[in-house]
């Protein structure tokens, strides 16, 4: 191997930059759970709507639906960042700014909501409608049946194919790099204009990326199969 | 206050003219009828003849269409006040007075995350307000009842379909209903799995259940019920006490029913 090919190659540089580069990992993660938190709040109150009694109410969650699930991670992110401030501001006469970090959370938490909706809906469809029937006839409330009989079932039957999104939506959290949010992408951008090496350096990136998402997947999924088996 | 009065004035149940519809399909065309207390009424009848849409009217799975149904002589669904209005009864009315009806379902419909005892102490805790230990108590009563106490720990899918529905028994057992339905209880049952269903049905009325019972098993109606009742098109054909309804059918269509499934 040549000189040159070896010093392009040599991961030392990430290294040396671990501290700085853990503490953009940590934003990563960060923007993971809050963007999580929202989108299966959202995307739960979405699903409700979906299958509820009263036609409005189901086209309004299919609205949110369709809107948030079509709509690209990256333009979505730009769009809350800075149109959506511009919006409210000019609506309530006042001056707005949303700073990335937020902006990234509730743009993130928007688009997966789509996603969590369509799953939510799906298993709450899966119920058996006799489950829900039995706890009404023991004199169980709608918020009694909701949160203990058919809640507890869907999240076990959803978890397998959830995973997935839960590893797309990390994999988008490091586009919020684009709004300059310091999470590790935007580190390596910023160390790699000093340093002029941006082949280790963005080498490096990837592989954390690709380890995380290996690693905990396979995790997940694993504790997912022994806790669906007991249950179905 | 009830236990004052001579038990046999109020019927347990009484439903009164009774109908159902969807849509254009009548399904019952006014059905009336009263269970007083410790009584066992079986209901037969051809499938679509309006047994199951009646039994679950009772405790309103389904609303009728117009009619009532009195449980302990209380309106299952009206509320009337001094000035004699009749008003339409709440969701959680319907809550409270529905739970002195225990329901057995043919596709037993135990929740499979929770446990076998998870399932019997759920609503006597949330519903009723048992403290944990006070409704484990009563849930290990329960399941002695149905003679399985063993399986308290286990999960639902790990259950014969007879021990499934026993537990099913024994969860409704637990909110010490004042009546039990059972709606076809052992029709989704291999046969060598019914007895042992059945057995705890027995057991239930010779310990004075009231109890109203849909049923396909003919040997259960004779034997068990006080009362049979026949079914026919949304409509009462026939009824009465089993030797009669047995013994000296008077319709037509009876004998016929009848000369089929015995």
């Amino acid at each position: 191997m040549s000189d040159s090919l070896r010093e392009i190659l040599d991961v030392g540089v990430f290294w040396e930059y671990r501290a700085i580069l853990l503490q953009g990992l940590g934003i990563n993660f960060l923007v993971f759970f809050g963007a999580t938190a929202l989108a299966l709040s959202l995307g739960l109150g979405a699903a409700l709507l979906r299958v509820s009694r009263f036609r409005p109410l189901r086209a309004l969650g299919t609205l949110h639906v369709e809107i948030f699930r079509n709509a690209p991670d990256y333009v979505m992110i730009v769009w809350v960042h800075f149109v959506l401030p511009l919006l409210i501001g000019t609506l309530l006469h006042t001056r707005l700014e949303l700073n990335p970090f937020a902006s990234g959370v509730i743009a993130l938490g928007l688009v997966y909501s789509g996603y969590f909706a369509e799953t939510f809906r799906a298993g709450i469809e899966a119920v058996p409608s006799g489950h829900v029937e039995a706890a009404r006839s023991l004199g169980m409330g709608e918020q009694l049946v909701l949160w203990r009989i058919v809640l507890p079932q869907v999240v076990r039957r959803m978890l397998p194919e959830s995973i997935n999104v839960f590893i797309s939506l990390f994999k988008a959290t490091t586009i919020v790099s684009l709004i300059a949010v310091p999470d590790l992408m935007y580190r390596v951008s910023m160390i790699t204009q000093q340093e002029m090496r941006p082949l280790p350096l963005y080498t490096g990136a990837a592989l954390v990326y690709f380890a995380i998402v290996l690693v905990a997947g396979t995790a997940l999924r694993a504790f997912a199969e022994r806790w669906r088996a007991k249950v179905i | 206050m009830h236990e004052d009065k001579p038990t046999s004035d109020v019927p347990m149940i009484r439903v009164v003219d009774v109908h159902k519809r969807f849509g254009d399909l009548e399904v019952l065309k006014g059905v009336s009828f009263d269970v007083h207390r410790g009584n066992v009424l079986s209901m037969i009848g051809a499938s679509g003849s309006g047994k199951s849409t009646l039994l679950r009217c009772i405790n309103y799975l389904e609303v009728p269409s117009a009619g009532d149904v009195l449980i302990d002589g209380e309106s299952l669904c009206y509320r009337g006040n001094a000035s004699g209005d009749r008003r339409p009864r709440s969701p959680s009315e319907v809550n409270r007075i529905r739970r002195e009806l225990g329901i057995v379902f043919q596709q037993f419909n135990l929740w499979p995350h929770m446990t076998v005892m998870g399932n019997i102490v759920e609503a006597p805790i949330r519903v009723r307000g048992m403290s944990r230990g006070e409704a484990e108590v009563l849930a290990e009563t329960c399941l002695a009842r149905v003679r399985l106490l063993e399986k308290a720990k286990e999960y639902p899918a790990r259950l014969s379909g007879g021990q499934q529905q026993r537990v099913a028994i024994a969860r409704a057992l637990a909110m010490q209903p004042k009546v039990m339905l059972f709606d076809e209880a052992t029709s989704s049952l291999d046969p060598e799995l019914t007895d042992e269903v059945l057995a705890v049905m027995r057991d239930l009325a010779h310990d004075g259940t009231t109890m109203i019972v849909v049923t396909h098993e003919m040997s259960f109606a004779r034997d068990v019920s006080d009362r049979v009742m026949f079914l026919h098109n949304g409509l009462v054909e026939e009824d009465g006490p089993p030797e009669q309804v047995f013994g000296a059918p008077r319709s037509e269509r009876l004998r016929q029913f009848i000369s089929k499934h015995v």
